[in-house]
Order: structure tokens, then sequence, then C-alpha cells
């Protein structure tokens, strides 16, 4: 023959794969669409706080009266507010009555225009009490200095008794519940189209054609990384777009410090979890010839995964017990719990090893049953193939 | 040379393939002719390399066929298969990038290959849009955008229409003219005898009769055939055994010299050949004995 090919490698058939299910799936208008969908309601969910508390977190409250100053000066001491100081009662309740500010405080009365919600009113509360003691001393003919010192109270030390330090705070249980949420959509979407994928190249029978010039390790590797890369982009664009909001919105800095490392690791765990799922989802989708059987083979799978996700959600609320410690250290129930764990708790260092290290394992030994399964069953059509005969048929 | 050897496949308790042997020299294109279940597409697959034979090799240019030349070798499959969902040119393309071209001789060889085809207009449309037989062409544009050394073709021109037959035909006539050994099978026995310098047939698992076109008529020719312009009943002057086919005489056992002399003699001779069965008779011939 004339012409002269440069010669595949390995890894170019791998990628040529999980090039064209990018280029194909990925690059779908309807791939587009639902990611622009997921995306934009992700940077609306992150600005709805913001959207329904107001334009700015400050709360807008009037004063007036001879308490004025003194509580001008305890508000400004907590932080949070915008103080406007009117020259009578009268003029502070009218604004209220026209909105221009949240509530208003004369000498002893607060006035809203339906009530104010508990936060704020224990916050004015203390500001109050504490504006009144000050006011008090001073009538008692104490100085500044010693007004000062009298006031200054060593806060509560925090002594936590449990194992792994107890419960977290609402904010670590809500970022330990989305990436529950996210490690499940992320992990379910990737297991399907890796098996719906499988079957559409058995059933249309262009595998034949395929394995003429590719490897089953190949047809199957590349179908795992170019699915999960599209996944790996979506992720990255929803938690991109929500922490980008949030930082827009000023709730960033609410965050615990955590997050992004949270984040990173997230996905580390998820890459582990992909080739564990992925693999095994391609494997048992090998096992069926046509697109309506993919739903019974992949059902233990979608099981396993919904009982993670389940159990992330139990150990968002028992932390500490044996059964999350457990939970999160048993693959492939780890793969979403243990990041979920560590979103809520300290956890020791050698369990997140120890999880690691079974979860490697187990997605190795899924990638060699999945594509072993894969290799075996394959090029076989008709009636659904067991997996029992599966694994005794000679490769 | 492309050169099956031996091969042997059981199905469980059915043996698909019993010792098939079968080769294609450069150039040579080899029909590969067989009733339904005779093991042409079994043999077809363990030669590509898509199933593994139980024993037996496949052996190219004097070595086994290894995973790199064998993607040099064009295949279609007899269960048709494309992505429905992805663009004609794309698809092709991609195929050529699995045989080893780089991108841009990829899509410049599907380019050419669809332009010939008639389908330039159809390439930026999904495969599942276009009608069967066009979506035919689009598998043929599969199994040759590489430009393969060699061709391994089950049932090419099943669900052709004619001008695609024609395109068909030529690029297995082009490929071989350059050199490639062709193999193919199908059921169109005219085409068989039209295309193939050589022809294998098939029976349960068994070549059962192998050879050039020219050798598998030669050892099958059976009578010969004499027409004479005279009013005489030869019948019973001519040797050996003679029947009728309308004014024809069709003699059989006899030297054919002694046949030529008497007919000669009787009248003006116009026709004195031996009958050459065609593929399709050998073929009923091969697989009922």
């Amino acid at each position: 023959m004339t012409a002269q090919h440069t010669e595949t490698s390995r890894l170019r058939g791998l990628m040529l794969v999980a090039g064209r299910e990018i280029r194909v799936r990925g690059l779908s208008k309807a791939n587009i669409i639902s990611s622009i969908v997921t995306v934009a309601i992700v940077g609306v969910l992150a600005a709805l706080p913001t959207i329904i508390g107001g334009d700015d977190g400050d709360e807008k409250i009037g004063l007036a009266g001879t308490t004025a100053a003194a509580m001008q000066t305890q508000l400004d001491a907590m932080g949070g507010f915008a103080i406007t100081t009117y020259g009578s009662a009268d003029e502070a309740e009218q604004a209220v009555k026209d909105g221009d500010v949240e509530a208003a405080i004369t000498d002893g009365t607060l006035y809203s225009e339906d009530g104010v919600d508990s936060g704020l009113q224990n916050q004015l509360d203390s500001a109050w009490q504490a504006a009144s003691v000050q006011t008090n001393l001073a009538d008692a003919g104490l100085t500044d200095a010693q007004i000062a010192q009298a006031l200054t109270v060593q806060p509560l030390d925090a002594v936590t008794l449990g194992a792994s330090g107890g419960a977290g705070s609402p904010l670590d249980y809500f970022t330990g519940l989305i990436i529950s949420i996210i490690m499940f959509m992320m992990l379910m979407t990737p297991a399907q189209y890796i098996a719906m994928g499988v079957v559409e190249e058995k059933s249309s029978r262009i595998v034949e054609i395929l394995l003429t010039s590719l490897k089953p390790w190949q047809l199957l590797g590349g179908k795992v990384i170019g699915l999960g890369a599209i996944s790996l982009v979506n992720l990255v664009a929803m938690v991109g777009v929500g922490l980008g909001v949030a930082a827009a919105t000023g709730m960033l800095a609410d965050l615990p410090p955590g997050t992004a490392s949270a984040a990173v690791s997230t996905i580390g765990w998820y890459l582990i979890a992909l080739v564990l799922f992925g693999t095994l989802a391609g494997g048992v989708g090998s096992l069926v010839s046509r697109q309506e059987e993919a739903g019974s083979v992949l059902t233990p799978l979608i099981m396993s995964l919904s009982l993670s996700y389940v159990g992330a959600i139990f150990l968002l609320n028992a932390p500490t017990s044996t059964f999350a410690q457990v939970l999160s250290i048993v693959p492939p129930f780890s793969a979403i719990t243990m990041p979920t764990r560590m979103a809520i708790a300290d956890v020791p260092a050698w369990e997140i090893a120890l999880a690691i290290g079974l979860l490697a394992l187990a997605a190795a030994g899924a990638l060699a049953l999945g594509s072993q399964l894969y290799k075996r069953s394959v090029l076989y059509t008709g009636s659904r193939m067991k997996l029992t005969d599966a694994l005794r048929r000679a490769a | 040379m492309l050169e099956i050897k031996d091969l042997h496949k059981r199905f469980g308790d059915t043996v698909a393939l019993d010792g098939v042997s079968l080769s294609a020299a450069p150039g040579e294109v080899v029909g590969f002719v067989g009733a339904n279940g005779a093991g042409k597409t079994t043999t077809m697959r363990i030669a590509m390399g898509v199933l593994a034979a139980d024993s037996g090799e496949i052996v190219y240019n004097g070595s086994p066929l290894g995973v790199e030349q064998r993607r040099r070798f064009g295949y279609m499959p007899s269960e048709r298969g494309l992505y429905p969902k992805m663009k004609t040119g794309e698809q092709v393309a991609y195929f050529g990038e699995l045989h080893g071209m780089s991108r841009a001789e990829a899509k410049r060889s599907a380019g050419d290959l669809l332009e010939q085809l008639n389908l330039t207009d159809r390439m930026g449309d999904f495969v599942q849009d276009l009608s069967l037989g066009n979506q035919q062409r689009v598998q043929l544009a599969v199994s040759l955008v590489h430009d393969p050394e060699v061709l391994v073709l089950d049932e090419p021109f099943s669900g052709l229409d004619p001008i695609a037959v024609d395109v068909m035909g030529t690029a297995l006539k082009d490929r071989a003219a350059a050199g490639a050994p062709v193999i193919f099978s199908s059921h169109q026995l005219d085409l068989i005898e039209r295309l193939c310098d050589s022809v294998s047939i098939i029976g349960n698992g068994k070549i059962i009769a192998a050879g050039t076109v020219e050798e598998l008529k030669a050892k099958e020719v059976k009578q010969l055939r004499v027409t004479v312009q005279t009013p005489d009943d030869l019948t019973a002057s001519l040797p050996g055994t003679v029947t009728r086919d309308g004014d024809d005489y069709l003699v059989e056992d006899a030297d054919d010299q002694e046949v030529l002399r008497i007919a000669a003699a009787a009248g003006r001779v116009t026709h004195f050949a031996y009958d050459q069965p065609s593929i399709a008779e050998i073929f009923r011939e091969a697989v009922t004995r």
C-alpha cells in the first residue's frame, strides 16, 4: 500500500474514543442546554438569600431620643446595621411606616411594620440592654474606664468531649449536604450514559467494526474518560458559578474556611468513584443488547449509589456514630459518605487514607471486572446475558 | 497475502468451523460462498479479530496477523452498524482516525469518499436521518476511508441499489488492482462470477470447493453441446450418451473429436463447446453433493 499511516498508539485510541464522546454527547445541543439551565439554577439558588434578604446585608435601623447615642455605639460595635438618627420619635415612626428603615428604637420603644424576626429582635434587645446598663452605670457615677472594665466578660471557652469533634455547624451541614447531592448526581449521570453508550454500540452492531481497530479496554476506558470529563466540566461550571455568585453577593465570606479544600478533595473522590461506577456500568451495560433492558442491569448499581446518598444524609445527622465511621470507609459507600463526613466532622487521617485505599482498590477491581464483562459479552447479541455466563465465557 | 489456516470454532455443542482454510493473494478477489449458517460470518469475524478461534491461525505476509496490521484492513460486518446520532462526515473521519490516520488525512479522505458516493450534501446530517440505502453507502465509506491494505467484506452488496452495487464493485476492483487482497461473501452469485478471480465454497463449516473460477468451471464440466444444421436426427449416430436440448445435442462420455467428425459430416456445425456451468450451478452442485 502506498499510504503511510501514523501508528495509532494505545493512548491515542483511548483518547479518540473519549474525544468522540465529548464531541457527540458533550457538545450536543441537549447537553449544552441542560448544562446552561442547571448552572443558571445553581446561580439563582446562590443568589437567592441575597434577593430575599435585600440588596445588602445591613439591617436599616432608625434611632431617636436620648438613648440614641448609646444605642448607636452598641449597634456599631455589633456591626451589620445601617443607622439613621431621627430628631424625634414621630419622625422615626414615620420612617418605619415609609419603609425607609426596618425598625426604629426610641426611648424604650421598638417600632416596626409587622414585627421583626427573632434574630434581629435578639440583637436589638442585647444592644438595648447594654446601652441601658452603660447609661445606668454612668448615672451611678462610674467613669468610662470603670464601665468598660465592668462590662468586659470573658466568653465561654468551648471544650468538645465527643470523639470526632461533635456535630458541625449548620453551614458545615449545608456544605456536606451539597457535596453528597452533587456526588450522587454527578456519578449517576455518567454511569447511565456509559451504560447507554455501550448498549447503543452493541444494538447498532457498530462495536464489531470498532473492535477491529480498538481493544475492548480502550473502548470502555475512553467512554468513562469522555463522559466523566463532561460531568466534571458540568460540575466545575456549577461550583464555579455557585461560588462566583456567592462571592459577588458577599455571601462567600460566610462560608466555612474549608470550603475550597473540600471542593478540591471532592473532585479527587469523584475521580476514583467514577472509575468504580463507570467501569461497572459499562460492564453490566454490555450484558444486554437493547436499550430497554439497560435499566434492569443497572438497578444494582443505582441502588448502591442511592444507598450511599441516603447513608450520607444519615451521616450528616450523626457524624460521630460508629455507623457513620464504618459507612465512610467501606466502598462503594465511602465514595459519597467520606467526602460528606469530612465536610461536617474532623476525620482522623488514617481513616481517610484507609477509605481512599479501599475505594481505589475497589475501583481497580471494578476496572478489571467491568472490562472482563465488557470484553466477553460485547459481541454477544440476543437476549440478556446472564452475569454468570459472562464470567464463565471464554473471552 | 492473507491466509486463513485451518480454523476450528465451536459454539457450545455446535461446530461452526471445522478446519476452514482460505487465502487471498495480493490483487486477488476471492468470493466466499455458502448457505446461511455455513460459517462465512464466523470465518470473517475470526479473520478480523473480533472473535477468537478455538484453533487455527491468520497469517498475513508470512507472519501471524497482529493488531497494528489489522488496523489497516477494511472490514464490513454482515450486521451493519453506524452511530445513529453522529454526523455522517464526522463519523467517516472518526473511523479513519481510529484506523491510524491523522485528523486532517481522515477528514480529507472522508470528504473524497463521500463525494464519490454522492453524499457530499449529507455530510452534516445525522446518520439516522439518511435513507437505508444511503446508510449503506456510509457503511462502505467507513470500511474504505483509511485506504485499506486488505478488504474483508461480509455481504457487501446486500441491500444496495444497482448504482451502489456498481460503486462497490468498482471499489473492490480498484483496491485489488492496487494490490490489495480482497475477500468478500455474497449470495449474489452473478456478482461473484463477474468480480472474483477465485471462489471458495463453504458448507457446514468446511470448505467444499475452492479454486479459480476457471478451475471450478473446468472441474464441473459435464457435457458437450453441439448444434448442427441438418434435417436428420443424429441421436442414434453420435457416440456416447446423447440427449436433446431443443435443437441442440448434449453429448456425454464420448471422444469429442469423433463427435465433431460425425456432426460435421451430417451438416454445418454452428456450435461446438463444453457447457460452462455458472457459479450458481457449481454452488448448487457443491452443497448438495
